[in-house]
């Protein structure tokens, strides 16, 4: 699968190819705006990810521009401004989603899995892993065909690992998916525990496998 | 506190009490001389015509002598004593207190004289005139009478034109005082004087101009750095961020080496969000949270509070609401639900485990109480990183933002400590 970064922080850039080429994506760069519009004009992506602040011109314009080609691509907007205006006016024009900096990779990924499922599989966007059945659309799971009940914070991690697969993910990064903005006023991250432990137990309890391992202490990783 | 124009008008009134004591003795002496010199002068005419006159009647020694007793013993102001030895001198001039003896009550009088040697038939004779004058005491008494009555007068005359000149003359100076008083450093309005035709006030005025000016434009810098910096950072935190990221998909890791990129993770959570914060302080002043319309304050608090459910399950915090249904007030949906969040994550976050929390709502505030032990300083908890040593959590903004999305919306908030319980509160 075919991701565009269009942003011009070679840093950030390097960072989220290397960690999404794990996971079969292939990455390419745009770090200037004249460079994005003639990448996208040319070639096909699955998902594109837009700084919109880029040194010569705004990222909402190639926006624009995609959706004057009625090209089809996911875009997630990475930016570092987080004004609510940006926000809105990005996903008006037509950005599936929008993730302030600074973020984790992990949460990426698992945003771009999201929309990358959703454009390619619509409303029969059915994960499978052997015995594991999610269907994202209507956020049931089932296992060896029977139905399991999660709470929503218990689907969100299940679906965080799985887009994340084979990662190492810690605790806080966990922590700051679950309570967004309001992590950094947590005196603990006792609270992922509990989620963790019902969910695992939820899984084991339906017969799945332990797919969901334990790393150094608090550190958690869904091995397939 | 005394107003300036009464203390002047202390200090003219003592000045103006001097002045006019000591113009007391000063007109006395004044009254006295003019009135010695023409009782002098009026007894010198006296004297002259008594001489004159004797001397044109031209009496006999036998006529003149009797006459003599007979004027001596009425003595109407003038007195004749012949003299034996012929002796040429000055005239005299004297005064003198004499009893009155025709008076009831016991009195003195005072006399002017004048002594003066006279010739009459060729004889020497040396005459008294004497002339009733104004005792000293009763001159004085007058003129001091008179001179406290024109005091009084001078006093009430000057707080009278005190009071008059205080309204004309110091209105520029209140104008000025009432536009310095409602002046905000954070509204982005300019303060315009009114053009005063006092030098003083106009070069105050100038002064206030210019002091005013410099400090709005250093405040607008400070707040422009704040969001600048803040944005600055955004990028190196996502790279810090994403490389250690990174770094934990080591296969080589150790657990240790874990560890500490956790730890770096935690504080990096705390600066983003400190840096987040910053950020939102600035665009709140910045005025990029200004539009206003009608939000329903009940459901923002009841979808914070099952939001917040979570956590503080995870404490046993019992929470309890009691929201008022469809409370709508004109505000800013965005800052009410950071108001409502921030407020609720502070009562979370100082409230010890098995504790409890409950959230009021009605039309006119909104109450949020969690148990405690102890008052905090209601002075500086609204300061931005005041928050008390050996807090190793949260960005010391929280309260900060409260603060300053009440003051944007005009409303008060305030901090009780009762009954073992912290309440803040907002008043709409």
């Amino acid at each position: 699968m075919k991701v565009l970064i269009i942003e011009d922080e070679p840093e950030l850039a390097q960072s989220i190819a290397e960690y999404l080429s794990e996971e079969s994506y292939r990455c390419e760069f745009a770090s200037s705006f004249t460079d994005a519009l003639e990448k996208i004009s040319i070639y096909e992506y699955d998902c594109i990810l837009l700084d919109i602040m880029l040194p010569d011109g705004n990222g909402l314009t190639i926006l624009e521009e995609l959706a004057r080609q009625r090209k089809q691509e996911g875009v997630i907007i990475l930016s570092a401004k987080g004004s609510i205006d940006d926000k809105i006016r990005g996903l008006q024009i037509g950005a599936d989603d929008y993730l302030t900096k600074p973020f984790h990779l992990a949460e990426l990924a698992a945003r771009i899995y999201s929309i990358i499922r959703r454009k390619q599989f619509g409303n029969v966007n059915i994960v499978e892993q052997n015995e594991l059945q999610i269907n994202l659309p209507a956020k049931t799971v089932t296992v060896n065909g029977t139905s399991l009940t999660l709470t929503k914070k218990e689907f969100d991690l299940l679906l965080y690992f799985l887009s994340n697969k084979n990662r190492v993910i810690s605790k806080s990064t966990l922590a700051e998916y679950l309570s967004g903005d309001y992590a950094d006023m947590l005196d603990n991250h006792d609270f992922i525990y509990a989620h963790i432990k019902n969910l695992k137990k939820k899984l084991t309890q339906a017969g799945c496998d332990h797919y969901l391992k334990t790393i150094y202490g608090t550190g958690y990783k869904w091995e397939v | 506190m005394n107003r300036l124009l009464h203390k002047t008008l202390k200090t003219y009134s003592i000045f103006a009490l001097f002045v006019l004591a000591a113009s007391v003795p000063a007109y006395y002496f004044l009254t006295d001389h003019i009135w010695l010199r023409e009782l002098d002068e009026h007894n010198e005419i006296i004297a002259q015509r008594t001489e004159k006159e004797l001397n044109k009647l031209q009496l006999s020694e036998l006529q003149l002598s009797q006459s003599l007793a007979l004027w001596n013993s009425l003595k109407p102001g003038t007195y004749l004593k012949p003299l034996t030895v012929i002796k040429e001198r000055p005239d005299s001039f004297y005064t003198v207190l004499r009893p009155n003896p025709y008076s009831e009550k016991p009195s003195i009088d005072r006399f002017r004289g004048l002594s003066k040697i006279i010739h009459i038939n060729g004889k020497p004779f040396e005459l008294f005139a004497e002339t009733n004058v104004e005792e000293t005491e009763e001159t004085v008494a007058a003129i001091a009478v008179l001179t406290f009555l024109f005091f009084l007068i001078l006093v009430a005359g000057l707080l009278f034109l005190t009071r008059r000149l205080s309204a004309q003359l110091w209105k520029p100076f209140r104008n000025t005082l009432a536009k310095l008083k409602n002046f905000r450093l954070n509204s982005a309005t300019p303060l315009v004087f009114e053009q005063s035709d006092t030098a003083e006030f106009e070069e105050l005025n100038n002064a206030l101009r210019k002091l005013i000016a410099q400090n709005i434009s250093a405040y607008k810098a400070q707040k422009e750095f704040t969001e600048n910096a803040s944005h600055e950072l955004q990028t190196p935190l996502a790279i810090i961020k994403n490389k250690l990221d990174l770094l934990l998909q080591k296969e080589s890791l150790t657990e240790r080496q874990y560890q500490l990129i956790e730890e770096i993770n935690k504080s990096l959570t705390r600066i983003t969000g400190i840096n987040r914060n910053l950020l939102l302080l600035a665009k709140i002043e910045n005025h990029q949270f200004d539009d206003m319309s009608d939000v329903n304050v009940s459901t923002i608090v009841e979808q914070c509070s099952e939001l917040s459910g979570d956590f503080f399950e995870q404490k046993n915090l019992h929470l309890q609401t009691t929201v008022e249904t469809n409370v709508i007030i004109s505000s800013n949906a965005t800052l009410v639900e950071i108001l409502v969040n921030n407020l609720l994550m502070n009562a979370y976050r100082h409230t010890v485990h098995n504790g409890h929390i409950s959230i009021q709502l009605n039309k006119a505030k909104l109450s949020v109480y969690n148990s405690g032990k102890q008052a905090l300083d209601s002075r500086i908890i609204f300061e931005r990183f005041s928050k008390k040593t050996g807090e190793h959590t949260g960005t010391g903004l929280g309260l900060a933002i409260i603060k300053e999305i009440c003051v944007r919306h005009k409303w008060d908030i305030n901090y009780q400590f009762k009954n073992e319980q912290h309440c803040f509160s907002v008043i709409f």
